[in-house]
C-alpha cells in the first residue's frame, strides 16, 4: 500500500480589507443579471502595506505556531506558488522562511504557472515525501496572489469590466507531511492536460492582459482533458460516482458551473435538471470562501477545498476530486480523501471569523486605492508605507501576530508585526 | 451540412440558452457578445452546436470568429476536416 501523504494542516488568509462586489457592479453600471452569474459577493482588496509576502506569512503563521519545536524543525522545504512575484530572481519563499523563523536546512523556491502554481507546489511537496529521501520531513507550501488594477482612465475600467469584480487576493498555506489530517492525496491518481495558449498573461510587472472567451474555452478543454487523463490512469474512475465532493479552480463561481455542466454533458449527456442538482450537491459548498475573497489564482483550488471542508458535514471518509487550471496553460485533475477530522481541523482555523473582521471599503476608499499612488510597484528601490491610508482598516485589536510591509530599503522589503 | 444550416442551429441554440432573445431577429452578421450573450452562455451555445452537428474539436480551436456567420463557416470547415 502506498504511504499516506498529503495536507496535514491548512489555512486561508483573506487580508485586511474587502469590497462588496454588488456595490462595485452597480457603481460601474454593469448588467445585474450577469452579475448574479458570477457567483461572487465580496472580494479581498490588498492594501498598499499588504503584499504577497504578508499574505503568505499571515496564512502560514497559525500553522507554524501550532507545531511543537521538534515538528517545526522537520520543515525542510518552503515552496511559494504565485503569479504576483516581487523580484525576477529572489523568491518570496526567502521572506516567508525568515518571518516564520524556520530551520536553516531548508529548500526554498518559488513556482510560477499562473493559477496552476499551487497544485504544482503541492505535488512537488507530495512527491518529495513519497520519495522518502528524508523520512518524516514536512514541507510548507503557500499559494499567494494579489491583483492590483490601476484605474488609469475610463477606457481601462471598461476593459476590466469582466475581471474587476472577480479579481481578489488571498493566500492558502499548507503543511504537507506523512500525517495528512486534512487531505490524504491519492498517490498516482492524477491527470494532466496542457497546451500553449495566450488566454491570460502578465506581460509586464504591473499589467495583465486576457481574453475572457479564450480563457473559458481553454478551461473547459482542460477540465475534460485532465479528467480523461485521470480516468486513463485510475481504473473505474467515474466523474459522477467516484467523488463525494468536487473542488475546482474558481476564477468565479459561474465558470466552475460552466465547466461542471460541460463535463456532465460530454460524459453522460445529463439533462439540465440533473446537472443543476449535482452542482448543488457536490460543488456549491466549495464556493463558500471563493465568493468572499474573489479569484485567488494559485490558491483558488485550495480556497475551494477549505470552503467545502468548512461547509459540508463529513461523517465518513470521502473522496474529493480537485481540478486546477493555470492559464497559458497547464491543468490537473487529482483526488484525495477527507475524513471528519479534516473538517474539524479546518474549522478550528476560524476562517469565516477572520473574513468577517476585514474592513469593508467604501467605493471612495477603493477608488483611492485603485489610483495606486501609495502602492509599492515592482522594482521599487526605496519606500515608506503609509499605514493610515485607510484609517479604519488598521486593526484596533492588534495582537502582534499579523505581518505588514513597513518600508523598502535598497530593494529589501522590511516588515513589522502588528 | 452547409454553413447556413449550421448558422440556423447556432441561432436556435442562442434562443434556447438566452430566452430573452427568443423574439429578436438574429442574422449571420450579428455577434453573440453584441446580442448580450455572456461568455459562459457563448461557450454553452458553441458546445450545444458541436453536439448537434456531431463535430468533436477542442474549444480553443473555435476562438476568433467575430460573428455568427464566421463561426458557422469555421464549424463547417471543421466538420469537413
Amino acid at each position: 500500500m502506498t504511504r499516506a501523504v498529503g495536507i496535514e494542516a491548512m489555512n486561508v488568509y483573506g487580508g485586511m480589507a474587502c469590497l462588496d462586489v454588488k456595490e462595485l457592479c452597480l457603481h460601474r453600471g454593469l448588467d445585474m443579471p450577469r452579475f448574479e452569474n458570477l457567483l461572487v459577493q465580496e472580494k479581498t482588496v490588498a492594501l498598499p502595506y499588504e503584499d504577497p509576502v504578508t499574505f503568505a506569512v499571515n496564512a502560514a503563521r497559525p500553522l507554524i505556531d501550532a507545531l511543537a519545536p521538534e515538528e517545526r524543525a522537520r520543515i525542510e522545504m518552503v515552496v511559494t506558488c504565485t503569479e504576483s512575484g516581487i523580484d525576477f530572481g529572489k523568491s518570496l519563499s526567502t521572506y516567508v522562511h525568515a518571518h516564520l523563523d524556520l530551520p536553516s536546512n531548508c529548500r526554498l523556491f518559488e513556482i510560477k504557472q499562473a493559477c496552476y502554481s499551487g497544485t504544482a507546489g503541492l505535488q512537488m511537496a507530495v512527491n518529495f515525501l513519497l520519495a522518502q529521501t528524508s523520512p518524516g520531513a514536512k514541507a510548507l507550501v503557500v499559494a499567494t496572489d494579489i491583483s492590483r488594477f490601476a484605474l488609469a482612465d475610463a477606457g481601462a475600467v471598461e476593459e476590466w469590466a469582466y475581471s474587476e469584480p472577480s479579481s481578489g487576493a488571498g493566500a492558502v498555506a499548507m503543511l504537507v507531511s506523512d500525517t495528512p489530517h486534512v487531505l490524504r492525496i491519492d498517490a498516482g491518481a492524477y491527470g494532466n492536460h496542457a497546451f500553449e495558449v495566450m488566454d491570460t498573461c502578465r506581460p509586464g510587472p504591473d499589467t495583465e492582459a486576457g481574453d475572457a472567451d479564450l480563457s473559458l474555452m481553454a478551461y473547459l478543454d482542460c477540465c475534460e482533458g485532465a479528467f480523461r487523463d485521470y480516468s486513463r490512469r485510475v481504473e473505474n474512475a467515474d466523474f459522477r460516482e467516484s467523488f463525494g465532493q468536487l473542488c475546482f479552480h474558481t476564477p468565479f463561481g459561474g465558470m466552475v458551473k460552466g465547466a461542471h455542466r460541460h463535463l456532465m454533458r460530454r460524459l453522460y449527456k445529463a439533462p439540465p435538471k440533473e446537472i443543476e442538482a449535482d452542482f448543488q450537491a457536490r460543488l456549491a459548498a466549495s464556493l463558500a470562501f471563493g465568493k468572499r475573497v474573489g479569484n485567488t489564482a494559485g490558491g483558488s483550488v485550495f480556497v475551494a477545498l477549505a470552503g467545502m471542508l468548512e461547509t459540508v458535514a463529513i461523517d465518513a471518509p470521502m473522496r474529493v476530486g480537485l481540478f486546477s487550471y493555470g492559464s497559458g496553460c497547464c491543468s490537473e485533475f487529482y483526488s484525495g480523501v477527507v475524513t471528519p477530522e479534516s473538517g474539524e481541523r479546518l474549522r478550528a482555523m476560524r476562517i469565516p471569523q477572520a473574513l468577517d473582521r476585514r474592513h469593508r471599503l467604501t467605493i471612495e476608499e477603493y477608488e483611492m486605492l485603485l489610483r495606486g499612488e501609495s502602492v509599492v510597484r515592482f522594482g521599487t528601490k526605496d519606500a515608506e508605507l503609509n499605514h493610515q491610508i485607510v484609517p479604519d482598516a488598521w486593526p484596533v485589536d492588534a495582537a502582534g501576530d499579523r505581518l505588514v510591509l513597513d518600508a523598502v530599503v535598497g530593494y529589501h522589503r522590511k516588515y513589522i508585526w502588528i | 451540412m452547409d454553413s447556413d444550416r449550421i448558422a440556423e442551429i447556432i441561432i436556435a441554440e442562442i434562443r434556447s440558452t438566452v430566452p430573452e432573445l427568443e423574439a429578436q431577429p438574429i442574422t449571420r452578421a450579428d455577434s453573440m457578445a453584441d446580442l448580450g450573450v455572456d461568455s459562459i452562455e457563448r461557450s454553452e451555445i458553441i458546445l450545444a452546436t458541436l453536439e448537434a452537428i456531431g463535430v468533436k474539436v477542442p474549444m480553443v480551436q473555435l476562438h476568433g470568429p467575430r460573428n455568427i456567420g464566421e463561426l458557422a463557416d469555421l464549424l463547417h470547415a471543421k466538420s469537413k476536416a
